[in-house]
């Protein structure tokens, strides 16, 4: 085997018997001071998962709640107004916010650049640690008698309202969005300075690029959110009238000031998914991906545009007509680099080689719900569409689409595709499927109606509501269980790999970038030195292993790491 | 001027009983529409929903055919032969959506005769001549206050004219919301908002169209919906004439069971008659608290330091008149400042008198519906 690499078989090191990160140094402080990014990412992935159980007990508790109109499982409106409270602050800031970036990106961003962590080691476990704080705050805030704000925290009712949790999960929430600007200094940081050799910057895999364009939002936008929540914090305890207009303040500037933030974190919700979806594609086709400089352009385009259309949440808050005007012209522009990347996703399956694996199910199901997310977002762009759609459940079944059917729908999909990178093990496909069906056809029952409810007329955060409404609403609530069950089937899928699945070869999709190139779980160190690497959506070098019982990438028949390896027909 | 007579709920009783709504509809998507701008702006929703159509189809049916064309088993070698990109199919597929979205833009905007689409402008330019009606929002109820001075908590309007309401709110945010006539803006506290609209079909007495409350507001933002009756002008005429009038032929030896339940539907949200504790302290037992001087206030100082010949309030009355106006003044301990906004210029002396003669009288009435119980005994 010739190649160039200095230390060829140390790449190709899949014996998972030996050290891993796991097995590297036991006990609990290991774990609890840890640099490695790699035990990081599990932690974060725990804590996102457990909150993810939570924040969808509060799902179902509200979902089930609107069975009938009136008092259903409550007679209380503020114990309903508390539930959708907290799931929305939940699943928006403990879950969706760092799954992806923290959790997943975490683990395998230095995986994926060869490097043995990110630039950052000490900076990155206080995030998770921080992310910790953060999550304490809001069970503060649940014994201090919750809180009923909606997870939007508007003024003057966060201002005014008894409930007593208010500051402390404010004080919560700005704590986590230090969390989310220290991730992301880290990952900016990373991926400039510890990129391997070979790998330009549009030869990063697009989960970089993803996480990249996310970083630079998170560490733009979030202080913003936390000068506004400081703000909000102060008004509360002394009452200073910012934005309170019995002080005098400006109820409508805490909204400009919420959105610019809360805008672009839409934004970094989506784009590491989108980032996500872009592996599972390539990896599951074994294709390289269409268009490769098209997808990460409009990831960069989608985080500038993302600054600039914070106004279409306010069309109907009484900002001026010219203002609306011109947000409704701008966030069109996000549908621009939207559509492109859905066409090239779909243009990767053609004349691929497709595996239908659970992952890839799951990438199919985003192309989907994100397709129907990405062009009912027309409707609510649209100055005079908009008006009547405003506040209803149809903006409730969009930002679903988006939020949970793009965003979470790729993180699942994510933690299937690196599950036995993480864990060592393989799941059992034909359940992980099951449960990715299952799911699909929940969510869609839940949310697709939720589309015909808000047009309709029906307004969200209502605990009760107007009889007509009862058979769409009845409806939605059985999507929510079926979704439930499918999400219990593979929570029991991904666990009980941990005792009883195979071991899992290194590389068990056929992927080309690094993270498949070393062992399942990945050695404490990645690599015991950085490697080159050659174009990571060239599937020409990925080849089955009987051996292996999985993909080997065969560096030797790369042209770029080898020059003389076989010319192919087709690549470029 | 009656200028402050509150005919709140006298137009709601008149018609509460088995009133027919006009509902939200069988259609698949979005209720009737009983505006004048209604159907140009549903003309613009399924203009989108087709493209939406055709958009989902295409990309559905294209990852269907590639997922079964191209499917290969594990351990086959792959296919290289797929382009990598292609730079005139990925311009044309940027350049179609850029033009479609500018085409929807302006369409939102402008709107446009030829296809029968309202524009946004359209929605927020009220004609000069619109009939306006003030409405202000609060936790939890609405107000309408009409040009002669009548107020009423369900929206009345008359049909074929253009109608400008100038939107305010007392405590925190609401939304002003008709489905059916496809408006909707927020209330905001110390901000005047307009919006307008016109409904040409009369619904009468018999029928009526939802108003909801779009912005959460805490407790009972969820029953801050309302009716809308749409009258042809004589109906709204007379309308107007019977409100404007209801309380002052109410004799003031009856004020306080006639008028009394009709004036307390806008205090049930917060004050019960039963003694369940609500946002405020319950009615029952109220007069007697006073006059017992028992029972504190948030300062400390107890209903006998304020009440009584010499101390602030010579009378239980003037207590109870300066509770009503005045709310955030003396507040009972537990409950809270915020609880109660002013009623300060919508209830006049004499509906102040009912209000307190129903406090006195309060086990007269019934403690669930607020109904007076001597009504039978008085036909007798």
């Amino acid at each position: 085997m010739t190649t160039i690499n200095a230390n060829p078989d140390a790449i190709l090191d899949t014996h998972a018997s030996r050290d891993n990160y796991l097995t590297h140094t036991r006990g609990f402080l290991s774990w609890a001071f840890t640099l490695d990014h790699k035990r990081i990412g599990v932690m974060y992935l725990v804590g996102v998962l457990t909150a993810f159980f939570v924040g969808g007990i509060f799902a179902l508790l509200l979902r089930t709640e609107l069975l009938t109109p009136g008092a259903t499982i409550t007679a209380d409106p503020n114990v309903y107004n508390q539930w959708f409270t907290l799931h929305g602050a939940i699943m928006v800031f403990l879950v969706i916010i760092p799954s992806i970036p923290a959790a997943l990106g975490n683990f395998i961003l230095p995986i994926m650049l060869g490097a043995k962590d990110v630039a950052f080691p000490r900076l990155n476990l206080f995030s998770f640690w921080l992310w910790m704080a953060g999550a304490l705050f809001a069970v503060v805030a649940l014994m201090r008698g919750g809180f009923d704000t909606g997870w939007t925290f508007y003024v003057p009712y966060s201002t005014t309202t008894e409930t007593g949790g208010v500051i402390p999960v404010v004080v919560g929430v700005f704590i986590l969005g230090f969390s989310s600007i220290f991730t992301g200094m880290n990952f900016v940081v990373t991926i400039h300075k510890l990129r391997p050799p070979g790998m330009t910057w549009f030869r990063m895999p697009l989960f970089l690029w993803a996480l990249y364009s996310t970083a630079l939002i998170q560490v733009l936008a979030t202080p913003v959110l936390a000068i506004t929540l400081l703000l909000l914090i102060v008004e509360r305890a002394v009452g200073i009238g910012i934005f309170t207009p019995s002080l005098g303040g400006d109820p409508v500037l805490f909204q400009h000031f919420f959105w610019f933030y809360s805008h672009p974190a839409v934004y970094i919700m989506i784009l590491p998914g989108m980032g996500i979806v872009s592996e599972l594609f390539a990896v599951h086709a074994h294709r390289h991906i269409f268009g490769y400089r098209f997808i990460a352009y409009s990831s960069v385009a989608i985080a500038i545009f993302s600054f600039l259309v914070w106004g279409h949440h306010m069309f109907v808050s009484g900002q001026s007509p010219l203002i609306n005007t011109l947000f409704s012209a701008i966030s069109f522009s996000v549908a621009i680099p939207s559509a492109v990347k859905v066409f090239n996703w779909t243009a990767t399956l053609y004349k691929g080689s497709i595996s239908l694996t659970t992952p890839m199910l799951y990438a199919l199901a985003f192309l989907i719900l994100f397709t129907i997310g990405g062009l009912t977002g027309l409707h609510l762009a649209t100055l005079n569409t908009d008006v009547h759609l405003h506040d209803t459940y149809f903006v409730v079944a969009h930002f679903h689409y988006v939020m949970m059917g793009s965003a979470l729908i790729a993180m699942i999909g994510g933690l299937h595709h690196w599950w036995p990178k993480i864990t060592g093990r393989l799941y059992n496909e034909r359940l992980g499927s099951l449960a990715c069906i299952i799911i699909f056809i929940g969510f869609n029952v839940t949310f697709f109606t939720q589309f015909m409810l808000g047009s309709h007329g029906m307004p969200r955060r209502y605990y009760d509501y107007q009889p007509e409404f009862t058979t769409y609403h009845q409806i939605s609530t059985m999507g929510s269980y079926i979704m439930a069950s499918g999400f219990l089937i593979t929570a029991w899928c991904l666990l009980s790999s941990l005792w009883n699945g195979e071991r899992s070869p290194a590389n068990p999709w056929g992927g080309r970038s690094l993270e498949w190139q070393c062992s399942s779980p990945p050695p404490h160190d990645n690599f015991p030195t950085q490697p080159r690497v050659g174009d990571c959506y060239d599937f020409s070098c990925v080849v089955w292993s009987e051996e292996e019982n999985g993909y080997v990438v065969d560096r030797s028949l790369d042209p770029e790491l080898n020059p003389n390896a076989p010319k192919r027909a087709g690549a470029h | 001027m009656i200028s402050s007579v509150l005919a709140i709920t006298a137009s709601a009783m008149a018609t509460a009983q088995a009133t027919p709504l006009i509902g939200i509809g069988d259609d698949f998507w979005l209720p009737p529409a009983a505006s004048t701008f209604a159907e140009g702006l549903d003309q613009m929703f399924h203009f989108i929903n087709w493209l939406c159509y055709f958009f989902f189809a295409l990309i559905a049916v294209l990852m269907v055919v590639f997922v079964v064309k191209y499917r290969a088993p594990k351990g086959h070698s792959f296919r290289t032969d797929g382009p990598t990109h292609h730079l005139p199919m990925e311009l044309t597929w940027l350049i179609i959506p850029l033009i479609l979205v500018i085409v929807i833009f302006w369409l939102g905007f402008a709107g446009s005769k030829t296809l029968g689409v309202e524009g946004y402008v359209g929605l927020i330019t009220p004609p000069r001549n619109a009939y306006e009606i003030q409405a202000t929002a609060k936790k939890w109820s609405w107000l309408f206050k009409y040009p002669n001075g009548v107020m009423s908590d369900d929206l009345y309007i008359p049909a074929g004219e253009p109608i400008k309401m100038v939107l305010r709110a007392d405590d925190v945010l609401h939304s002003f919301f008709i489905p059916n006539f496809r408006v909707k803006r927020d209330c905001v506290p110390e901000r005047y908002g307009y919006l307008w609209f016109q409904a040409d079909e009369p619904t009468g007495h018999s029928k009526f169209h939802h108003l909801f409350c779009a912005e959460y507001c805490g407790t009972g933002h969820s029953n801050m919906n309302r009716r809308v009756f749409v009258l042809s002008r004589p109906d709204f005429d007379a309308w107007l004439a019977k409100e404007a009038s209801w309380l002052d032929v109410i004799p003031d030896d009856e004020l306080y069971f006639k008028a009394g339940p009709k004036l307390f539907a806008r205090c049930v949200t917060c004050h019960s008659l039963d003694g369940t504790r609500l946002t405020g302290p319950s009615w029952k037992g109220l007069w007697d608290r006073i006059n017992e001087g028992s029972g504190r206030f948030t300062d400390g100082k107890s209903y006998r330091d304020l009440i009584g010949p010499g101390k602030q309030f010579q009378t239980p009355e003037d207590y109870i008149r300066d509770s009503i106006l005045n709310p955030a003044g003396h507040v009972v301990d537990t409950y809270s400042p915020a609880g109660m906004p002013t009623f300060k210029g919508q209830l006049n002396d004499k509906a102040i008198d009912a209000l307190i003669g129903m406090i006195r009288h309060v086990d007269e009435f019934d403690p669930k519906t607020g109904q007076w119980l001597k009504a039978a005994e008085k036909k007798e």
